[in-house]
């Protein structure tokens, strides 16, 4: 049958597939400000990751309270000793490693929550539809902050996983919209139609048809949804209802310094630092994210 | 026609109604034809007149507020497609009765490798590994004439060009070796030069697989080229219905000989092209009497009291016309009683 070919389109792109993730990628690569981004990031992400490897010291270590505490940056310390004279720089390290896992697995329990949710609303319509989304109204209602504080506080011993599962369950509301915007633009489209033509079932038509279409919001959301976790874990640390001491995040690192903030200036630069940098890069590469897949369609 | 075996889908009085806030569109408003077995039949009529509900209906992808009305009945192989359960016509879709889209490229999913979209067809409906599907689908992108199938195969769609993403719509189409094929437009999107080889590449395939083809157009020259029998729909309902050369030298009905008019000739010296005065009215409120009458150069009081039958008028040859009864009339044609601007009557 080689023979008929009438039709000629080059075989056009040196690359012959390229999914929406790899995309991405691509895009972030080319423009400047989202490489810097991903080079501090990515460092911050390392040092977690390797935490054992290149912290000085035990993170939780109380070598001497009465020489060692509160000691300005040095060689030895070089962000300085906390209170405890516990050692800032492998808290910081050690903080890393927690804030951003917190942070992922908080956003991957709402990232489910809210596809799910948002895709199933979308896709069954009507009142099913109309039903969830009074129900998400009410949850948007809430203001965020203030419902975590008053779960947290009233949690006598709050564990890791704890306050992964509270901040996942109150951060899924406006994925969701999303999502559920997506899917009612997206299921009568006609290659939905022609799904359905060909004998794909609802559930095949919603998880293999229509959610891969949404795997660009669905990240972009993702990585802004971390960075905003960060923060708040940061916030809840620091009013000490987060994550429980001895661990270290750069919200409790901050904590410890609080009452002399001045006096301590070490405990907040550092660990504020690591909180400014991560949220932002985190920011810059959503955008880079968004852009480059609003640019595609 | 010979009736002896019997016909591969059989839809009588098909009646699919869009119940919306302005009232009920009647879209489709009690259609009855037959499509035999190895058998293509073309409906042909302007946009509107319900050619692509009809389709749609067959495979009963008709969505709310649409609802294909109760006494409806679409025999296919036994089975009354109407009133089939969701199972049974998931596994008739695609399987035995597929459709070919008009817009090849939004009719594919742009997240996938076309590769993975054909191969798709045989996961659901045959129980194949994913190296078969896939091992098909290569086969069969092949088959419908795509160069060096298996690289295009790994390709996204907008890396293709618009004839072979409809090469694609074919080859799924295709892939089960379906009864019937329902072809919606499927050469509309494309470049005349294009357009001919897709054709041609459907009645080859057509031929060796052996399935039947509804074809859906408004292209009197795709009907020519392809089909057997004709069936002119407007405002919802069959008006005519001829085997192909019968029609094309005696069409009966004044809306068919509209079309026919309006198609352009070469060599003909033509200041403009012969329209059909006026549009095709609202489905929600079709006029009493007959629908085209607004249009038509011939009627007469009894068009606007009597809502015409279907005329028997030759062999195999019916009109929805009362011309049937009082030939004499379609030697003096009238200014119709819409008039566009600019064409004002004299």
């Amino acid at each position: 049958m080689s023979g008929q070919t009438r039709d000629f389109a080059p075989i056009s792109s040196p690359r012959p597939r390229e999914s929406p993730l790899a995309l991405g990628v691509r895009r972030i690569l080319r423009a400047r400000s989202s490489r810097a981004a991903l080079v501090v990031l990515g460092i911050i992400v390392l040092a977690g990751a390797l935490a054992p490897l290149i912290a000085p010291y035990d993170p939780a270590a109380q070598p001497d309270i009465v020489a060692l505490k509160d000691l300005p940056p040095s060689l030895a310390h070089p962000f300085g000793t906390d209170p405890y004279s516990r050692d800032v720089l492998s808290r910081v390290i050690y903080g890393a490693r927690l804030s951003l896992l917190i942070g992922v697995l908080a956003t991957l329990v709402s990232l489910t929550l809210g596809v799910a949710y948002g895709a199933i609303a979308g896709y069954a319509g009507g009142l099913v539809d109309a039903l969830m989304m009074r129900v998400l109204d009410a949850f948007l209602s809430i203001p965020r902050l203030l419902l975590l504080i008053g779960v947290l506080v009233a949690w006598p011993r709050l564990s890791i996983a704890a306050l992964v599962l509270f901040l996942g369950f109150t951060g899924w509301f406006g994925l969701s919209r999303i999502v559920r915007g997506q899917v009612l633009a997206l299921k009568h489209a006609e290659f939905i139609t022609a799904a359905r033509a060909l004998g794909a079932s609802r559930r095949r038509i919603l998880w293999r048809h229509l959610l891969p279409n949404l795997v660009s919001p669905i990240v972009v959301a993702a990585t802004l949804g971390v960075a905003h976790v960060v923060v708040l874990e940061a916030g809840l640390s620091y009013l000490g209802i987060g994550v429980p001491q001895p661990q270290a995040s750069w919200g409790n690192i901050i904590q410890d310094g609080a009452d002399q903030v001045a006096a301590l200036w070490w405990m907040s630069l550092f660990p504020g630092l690591f909180i400014v940098f991560t949220v932002m890069t985190l920011n810059i590469l959503g955008e880079a994210l968004r852009d480059a897949y609003e640019r595609r369609s | 026609m010979t009736a002896t075996t019997p016909p591969l889908v059989s839809i009588r009085d098909l009646r699919t109604w869009f119940h919306t806030e302005g009232g009920v569109a009647r879209a489709v408003d009690g259609v009855s034809f037959d499509i035999g077995a190895g058998e293509t039949v073309g409906i042909v009529g302007e946009s509107g007149c319900g050619k692509s509900v009809t389709a749609l209906s067959i495979l009963r992808l008709i969505q709310p507020p649409g609802r294909i009305e109760p006494g409806s009945r679409i025999e296919f192989e036994g089975r009354d497609i109407v009133t089939l359960g969701d199972e049974e016509i998931r596994d008739i879709r695609g399987n035995r009765i597929s459709m070919i889209f008009q817009e090849p490229m939004s009719a594919l999913n742009p997240v996938f490798t076309v590769g993975d979209q054909v191969a798709e067809v045989a996961r659901v409906h045959a129980d194949m590994s994913r190296k078969e599907a896939w091992n098909r689908a290569v086969e069969m992108l092949a088959l419908t004439g795509i160069p060096d199938a298996e690289t295009r195969a790994r390709q996204y769609p907008h890396q293709l060009s618009g004839g072979m993403r409809q090469r694609v719509l074919i080859a799924m189409a295709l892939m089960m070796k379906p009864a019937l094929v329902i072809a919606d437009e499927p050469t509309t999107a494309l470049d005349v030069t294009i357009q001919a080889q897709i054709l041609e590449l459907l009645v080859e395939l057509q031929k060796r697989i052996g399935t039947s083809i509804l074809m859906i157009t408004h292209d009197l020259g795709v009907i020519a080229e392809t089909t057997s029998r004709v069936i002119v729909m407007y405002a919802g309902e069959v008006v005519e219905q001829a085997d192909v050369d019968e029609l094309f030298a005696k069409p009966h009905h004044p809306y068919t000989e509209g079309l026919m008019h309006s198609m352009p000739h070469i060599g003909h010296d033509q200041e403009r092209l012969n329209v059909i005065p006026g549009t095709v009215p609202a489905p929600t409120d079709w006029p009493a009497g007959c629908r085209f009458r607004e249009r038509c150069p011939y009627s007469w009081d009894l068009c606007e009291r009597e809502h015409p039958p279907l005329y028997q008028v030759g062999v195999a040859h019916v009109s929805r016309c009362h011309l049937a009864i009082e030939p004499e009339r379609r030697n003096h044609p009238h200014p119709p009683l819409v008039v566009e601007e600019g064409v004002a009557a004299a």
